[in-house]
């Protein structure tokens, strides 16, 4: 990518801006995989330390994968290392969102829909995210996810990583990613119906 | 036959395009005549646009990270440097 290479070159040359620009684009997902590795109690230290490490190393990176995946492997790397070979289990353990989920009670015997999906106002997000009160309820929502499970979401959402790369950052199975995302997918779905039913959190 | 409670289980396999073609089929049957499914899809694929929408949380201490990167990077320029002249 011409703008990565670019960018690339202004980080040799030491360009402060360059390195703002950096950590503004990927601190989020570096975090998100911190996150999912040691704990958020930890996360920000893991996600300084491998700020650190880019900066030390930047000079032998290659160009061999993509800025983005040298930059995730290196916070998982950090992360993974910070655990001291103490793996974590992978909680599967299903922790919905404050305004639960889609769950069997939402289905009649004959496994159609009991309580069907209302219809919400707009097909806009960012109309939906117009209102502050929603932006905040769906924070909450986020921040009562398992670590993990928000990790999961953030990743393939909002930084578009393919199911098997989160694999490989996270250590864990496809299956159990595909499980981890469903599940956060529809706290989410939870969260804004709600919302858009009451018009509050 | 793919039931409601069925095609929402496989929905997150939908969007990711992980379904079998079998799957596939049958999603596509089902949605083709069951509109409260259709209407959960369309408003679960809003969902996920909301998410890549949602402002990002900056970490609060942007400033004394670059600070340290910038104290990081100087200490390898002069390691670079000694090496240099050695």
């Amino acid at each position: 990518m011409p703008n990565e290479q670019d960018l690339i070159q202004r980080l040799l040359k030491g360009e402060q801006a360059a390195y703002r620009e950096l950590v503004q684009q990927y601190q989020g997902a570096m975090r998100a995989v911190a996150i999912a590795i040691v704990g958020s109690a930890s996360a920000d230290e893991v996600v300084q330390d491998s700020w650190l490490a880019v900066v030390r190393n930047l000079q032998g990176f290659a160009g061999r994968a993509s800025l983005k995946t040298w930059l995730l492997t290196i916070t998982a790397n950090t992360a993974k290392s910070r655990l001291r070979k103490q793996r974590r289990d992978v909680s599967l353990e299903d922790v919905s969102g404050p305004h639960g989920t889609i769950d069997d009670a939402r289905f009649a015997a004959d496994g159609h829909w009991g309580r069907a999906p209302t219809l919400w106002h707009t097909d806009s997000p960012e109309a939906l995210l117009n209102e502050q009160a929603l932006r905040e309820c769906l924070e909450h929502t986020l921040a009562t996810l398992s670590e993990l499970q928000r990790s999961v979401l953030l990743l393939r959402e909002r930084q578009a990583l393919e199911l098997p790369d989160i694999c490989n950052l996270l250590d864990i199975s496809h299956s159990n990613v595909r499980v981890l995302l469903h599940r956060a997918r529809l706290s989410v779905f939870a969260t804004l119906e709600h919302f858009e039913e009451t018009g509050e959190c | 036959m793919l039931k409601c409670k069925g095609l929402v289980a496989l929905s997150s396999d939908l969007l990711d395009g992980e379904l079998t073609w079998k799957q596939r089929i049958a999603v596509r049957a089902h949605l083709a005549m069951c509109v409260r499914c259709r209407r959960f899809i369309r408003q679960l694929r809003i969902s996920q646009r909301v998410i890549r929408q949602l402002p990002d949380q900056q970490a609060p201490d942007l400033e004394a990270l670059l600070k340290a990167m910038q104290a990081q990077q100087q200490r390898g320029a002069e390691t670079d440097q000694g090496n240099a002249q050695k």
